[in-house]
């Protein structure tokens, strides 16, 4: 009697608990990828790109005094360089790993919300000096130094020497699974003339000042780009400038259109389910015309019939909605081992659960009692 | 006790047909009668009976019960007359199956003030003479146990009037002997009972005889001297 309903209330919980843990997951893992929500990014070329931008898939449109230009807007905070390239070869005596190196400005920490967990950052003075120096992120740390210290080492980038001087805090998954914490993080005037010899950037990420426009800042910084290239619209852009906050808005719109489409399916087995309450309790109460005019003749106002088989339907669709609950909280601790979700306790969708199956008892529950509460008293008890 | 005046009852059936149940019925029950009404099946035995049960309300005319009008009242109302001033005994007992005799006989304090006193429930069945099948299922009863549980529940909340459906029909004749001995007894203790019946020697227990037919009392006359009794395995 009561399997619809637990069926449907086993199918939301599981699937709206896990859509909202999905939700989180990939909002988390994209906080970990951008370090602050309070930026925007400007990438070189116009179109689509596939991966990460490496100084080996991009035009090179995005010029160091492009930079330069941006931190003089006014709705710009900060601006930092960044010359990214990946599966470069890394030695440290017969150790090997192929990291991504990031050339970054100075203020690299503060635009990501890095932190260094030992030795220090290079500064600013140390990136004008085209120092050799080198921060290394925990999985390289792993290959290169499993027992040493890193620190005041010097390891080879592309047979480049260079001097660990710290190590960065783990950032663990991005949106797309992979690690973050495979990088070594060098001085971004270093790599354009010691390392890559490459004149132009990968990306910039400017910090704006007030994080509730951040789209303006962000037609602010494509307008000055467009000048500085000489590009009239029509014309296409030769960048492209994403804030984060929208790229979020649409990875998250995404997550809701499955979590949409998966909850009304469950809502449409719940309706089943209240349909079969419905017509189970109509039968009940053709069996108990009896009992109804025993109840009536005694003293039972209509009122009081209707709460009773009010009552019992609830009843029924509540207990189907705690078994369902029970039934869903086991799927969702399968479904999270087997997916490596983050064991993350979501109650939200199953109070909701719980409540529904409620309402769903009343609202099926309410014909057949209203239609106990018309029976005949006389006719039932003479019959 | 019991005033009717003037009471009509007419059904509308399908396409405008009406049909009159009950046309202009008058009389008075005094507290203490004991009050057979009888008919063939169609006099309006039934109409009557819902009415007076407060079941059903009449088309005209009035209806007072135990000095209050119970013309045109709110469901709500009536169900609360029911409960406080009449006791129902019917032909089919009418238990509640799976539940025990003295939960039965609870059912109408649950309307009351919701509060349900055992003992008085099992005081209830001690007068019927059941008081040692209390907690039997009503499945398991006979059928004259089971009508004496229906009178210990018509009883309970201390009704006014008791009335009374072919209280024997479904009995054999030494059970219904032992039921409507005990409806004389409630009568010798100046309860007002109306029995609705259309067997001579139902009829004959009680002090009154009215008759209807088609809708009409044809006739309303005492008994005179003793009433005549219904002895087991006598013929009746």
């Amino acid at each position: 009697m009561m399997l619809g309903i637990v069926l449907g209330i086993t199918s939301l919980a599981i699937l709206t608990s896990i859509g909202e843990s999905t939700k989180r997951e990939t909002m988390q893992r994209f906080k970990n990828m951008i370090g602050t929500f309070d930026t925007v990014m400007v990438r070189p070329g116009g179109g689509r790109l596939r991966g990460m931008p490496t100084l080996v898939n991009v035009p090179p449109t995005l010029k160091f005094d492009d930079a330069q230009a941006m931190a003089d807007l006014p709705e710009i905070r900060n601006v930092a360089e960044m010359q990214t390239a990946f599966d470069i070869d890394v030695k440290y005596r017969d150790r090997t790993s192929a990291p991504a190196v990031f050339g970054v400005s100075d203020n690299w920490l503060t635009l990501r919300s890095d932190e260094v967990a030992d030795g220090a950052f290079f500064t600013s003075e140390q990136n004008v000096s085209l120092a050799r120096v080198a921060v290394i992120g925990p999985d390289v740390r792993r290959d290169l130094f499993p027992v040493e210290d890193p620190v005041a080492k010097t390891i080879r980038i592309a047979d480049v020497p260079f001097q660990v001087i710290g190590l960065l805090k783990s950032r663990g998954a991005g949106p797309a699974g992979g690690s973050l914490d495979n990088i070594i993080v060098i001085p971004v005037n270093t790599a354009s003339r010691r390392l890559f010899n490459r004149d132009f950037l990968t990306m910039l990420i400017a910090q704006v000042k007030d994080t509730e426009h951040s789209g303006q800042a962000a037609d602010a910084v494509a307008a000055l780009l467009r000048e500085r290239h000489h590009i009239r619209p029509p014309a296409p852009d030769d960048f492209t400038v994403t804030s984060p906050t929208a790229t979020m808005a649409r990875v998250t719109r995404a997550g809701s259109t499955l979590t949409k489409i998966l909850t009304g399916v469950a809502l449409m087995a719940l309706l089943i389910g209240g349909v079969v309450i419905m017509s189970l309790m109509s039968i009940a109460v053709s069996e108990r015309r009896k009992e109804i005019g025993v109840r009536r003749s005694v003293g039972a106002a209509r009122g009081d019939i209707i709460l009773q088989f009010l009552f019992e339907a609830v009843l029924v669709a509540f207990v189907g909605g705690i078994v369902g609950v029970l039934i869903g909280w086991g799927g969702m601790e399968i479904v999270t081992r087997i997916q490596k979700l983050p064991p993350l306790l979501v109650w939200q969708p199953f109070a909701a659960a719980i409540v529904l199956s409620i309402l769903v008892g009343v609202a099926f529950g309410i014909y057949p009692a209203w239609k106990a509460s018309r029976v005949d008293p006389i006719q039932a008890l003479r019959s | 006790m019991i005033e009717l005046e003037n009471i009509s009852k007419t059904y509308k059936r399908s396409e405008g047909v009406t049909v009159e149940a009950l046309r202009g019925i008058s009389f008075r029950i005094s507290p203490g009668e004991f009050v057979a009404v009888r008919g063939a099946s169609g006099s309006g035995k039934s109409t009557l009976l819902n009415i007076l049960g407060c079941l059903d309300q009449s088309t005209a005319g009035s209806y007072r019960l135990d000095g209050e009008n119970v013309s045109a009242r709110t469901d709500k109302q009536l169900s609360r007359i029911r409960n406080g001033k009449i006791g129902f005994i019917f032909q089919s007992f009418n238990l509640l199956p799976r539940t025990t005799a003295v939960e039965n006989v609870e059912i109408p304090m649950v309307y009351n003030d919701g509060r349900v006193d055992r003992s008085r429930a099992l005081a209830a069945l001690e007068r019927v003479g059941l008081a040692h099948r209390a907690s039997h299922y009503a499945t398991e009863l006979s059928g004259g146990e089971q009508q004496r549980v229906a009178i210990a529940r018509a009883l309970i909340n201390r009704p006014a009037l008791i009335l009374v459906d072919e209280p024997t029909g479904n009995l054999d004749l030494r059970a219904g002997a032992e039921v409507m001995g005990l409806l004389r007894n409630l009568h010798g203790e100046g309860r007002t009972i109306l029995l609705v019946t259309h067997d001579d020697a139902i009829a004959a227990y009680t002090h009154r005889e009215i008759e209807l037919r088609d809708g009409s009392i044809v006739s309303d006359h005492r008994r005179t001297g003793e009433p005549m009794q219904l002895a087991p395995g006598g013929a009746s």
